[in-house]
């Protein structure tokens, strides 16, 4: 499969990257970042949403700073999944991630800002022609959604990144940089309800870094995720939970969060359920079984969206393993 | 027919803009190569710098095929752009063998049956070669991790396991491998060859 065309800029600083970004604003130009291209390629050969400009980040030393704090949007898969001082959550998350091929390549920022992913969606052009369009890729066509018949206003693809939950139950920051200046935001803030927007990043803003809060070495935690195979494949479901407690009083200190991710069009934090279930001093089994309940997913992986729910409650119920003895 | 000879000619892929590339590809320096800018790393290989042994599997990933070495570092060429190695050292499958010494691992790969019909056979041999260089005596699991990005229907991967513990045991004995261009059995017994 041939690429479509595109010019490739490559600048070595932020600086640089966000002016040539703010010049095709000004004129009106589209464009596209690369970092790994693990995610963008694939979906250039397959003639999704391309652009004629593309802007890679390669070059820029600043995004490739890693310590147990920082992890820069460029670092590779492989070097966190393999960095010593990683919170061993985030460890787990990232060297579950595809395959180890990919690991060296992918990067952190590119798969936080994973685009989402649909049966209908990630497609060859000749079959999405086939089908006459998506939605999500040819919006000119007045396609509607394969997947919510008769509308074409929300876009349901599936987000299946795995290290965005992982991050957010230890309450990472994302920072990010734009023609308009610097901002940075919980993570969990990030993602917007829409397979098509995604996220919040404004036109010409890039993801610069996350940062993890000293404390998160006091917080124990799990991912558990399903997919078709165990290496290459995308989450068809994801579960990270981590708590902490004080050792004076386990029951009364103890602090409990569960995400989730491949589920919907963004990776969500579960308060709702473990703020009760903290109150209320529920069992994993309880917790488990409306974790099954909260989530939403479509038919538009690989698994169906029953047996993803079901298995929902499997997965948190193996995440929250380790903490047995504080919730029976 | 008159009509059509004013017609502009326009190719079925538009190309990009044009860049110059140069890299250092088994050991050969390649300089001054004109590339589009949105050229990806395994067109290059194959069609510019005529490494044939990189294969085009998938083209999306999945399969392992098309792994080469980066800087050491074993990588898709189906998923790199071409203009991001510029100036870097590749090694292909066509670079593991020492002139006429296969590299360990291809003639373990030949003896233990590791290759069947062979199209992901380069792919395998690269991202092995990298795991002997960075651990000479790799357990089963260490094995598997490594080889997970890479697709085999053929094998059903045990005998490629065991093709890697075999090389293992050749580096790890410093024998090396023998230059394999040297006739092992007399292909005309029984007829007098002239004395040189």
């Amino acid at each position: 499969m041939k690429t479509p065309p595109f010019k490739l800029f490559q600048p070595k600083t932020i600086e640089e990257a966000i002016s040539i970004s703010s010049n095709f604003i000004e004129n009106n130009e589209q464009f596209d970042w690369i970092a790994g291209g693990t995610d963008l390629l694939p979906n250039y050969k397959w003639h999704l949403n391309t652009k004629p400009n593309v802007i890679s980040l390669a070059l820029i030393e600043d995004l490739f700073h890693l310590d147990s704090t920082h992890i820069g949007a460029m670092v590779r898969l492989h070097d966190l999944a393999n960095f010593a001082d990683a919170h061993p959550i985030i460890k787990k998350a990232a060297a579950s991630i595809a395959s180890v091929l990919i690991r060296q390549s992918g990067t952190v920022g590119g798969n936080i800002a994973l685009d989402t992913r649909c049966f209908w969606y990630n497609q060859a052009e000749e079959w999405r022609r086939s089908i006459e369009w998506c939605h999500k890729c040819d919006c000119d066509t007045s396609a509607d959604c394969r997947v919510i018949a008769n509308q074409n206003e929300l876009c349901v693809a599936t987000y299946q990144a795995d290290l965005a939950p992982s991050l957010m139950v230890l309450n990472a920051q994302i920072h990010l940089c734009g023609p308009d200046g610097s901002r940075d935001m919980p993570l969990s803030e990030f993602f917007e309800l829409d397979g098509i927007k995604r996220n919040v990043l404004k036109k010409g803003e890039i993801i610069t870094h996350l940062t993890i809060s000293d404390d998160a070495n006091s917080w124990e935690g799990d991912y558990q995720k399903l997919s078709l195979r165990e290496s290459w494949d995308f989450p068809e479901a994801g579960v990270a939970a981590a708590w902490r407690y004080s050792s004076q009083s386990p029951s009364e200190g103890l602090e409990l969060r569960i995400a989730t991710t491949a589920l919907e069009s963004i990776p969500r934090l579960h308060n709702n359920i473990t703020n009760e279930a903290l109150i209320n001093k529920s069992t994993i089994d309880e917790i488990a079984a409306k974790l099954r309940l909260d989530v939403k997913p479509v038919n538009n992986t690989t698994f169906p969206p029953n047996y993803r729910k079901k298995m929902v409650e499997v997965l948190c119920k193996k995440a929250l393993d380790g903490m047995k003895g504080e919730l029976t | 027919m008159s009509g059509m000879s004013n017609t502009p000619h326009v190719p079925m892929i538009p190309t990009g803009e044009k860049t110059s590339w140069n890299a250092m590809i088994n050991s050969r320096n390649f300089d001054n190569i004109n590339i589009d800018s949105n050229a990806i790393l395994l067109d290059v290989l194959r069609d510019s710098a005529g490494m044939l042994g990189v294969k085009r599997g998938c083209d999306l990933g999945t399969c392992g095929c098309c792994a080469v070495l980066i800087d050491g570092v074993p990588k898709l060429s189906c998923l790199t752009l071409a203009a991001e190695t510029k100036g870097k050292e590749i090694t292909t499958v066509e670079g593991l063998a020492d002139g006429a010494h296969l590299h360990p691992i291809q003639k373990t790969f030949s003896e233990c049956g590791g290759s069947q019909c062979g199209f992901c056979t380069p792919g395998f041999l690269v991202v092995i070669s990298a795991l002997l260089h960075e651990n000479n005596n790799p357990n089963d699991k260490e094995i598997k991790d490594a080889i997970e990005g890479n697709l085999c229907r053929c094998t059903g991967y045990q005998q490629i396991i065991e093709s890697v513990h075999a090389a293992a045991d050749i580096l790890n004995s410093n024998e090396g491998v023998e230059d394999n261009t040297i006739a092992k059995v007399d292909p005309h017994p029984g007829i007098d060859r002239v004395q040189e």
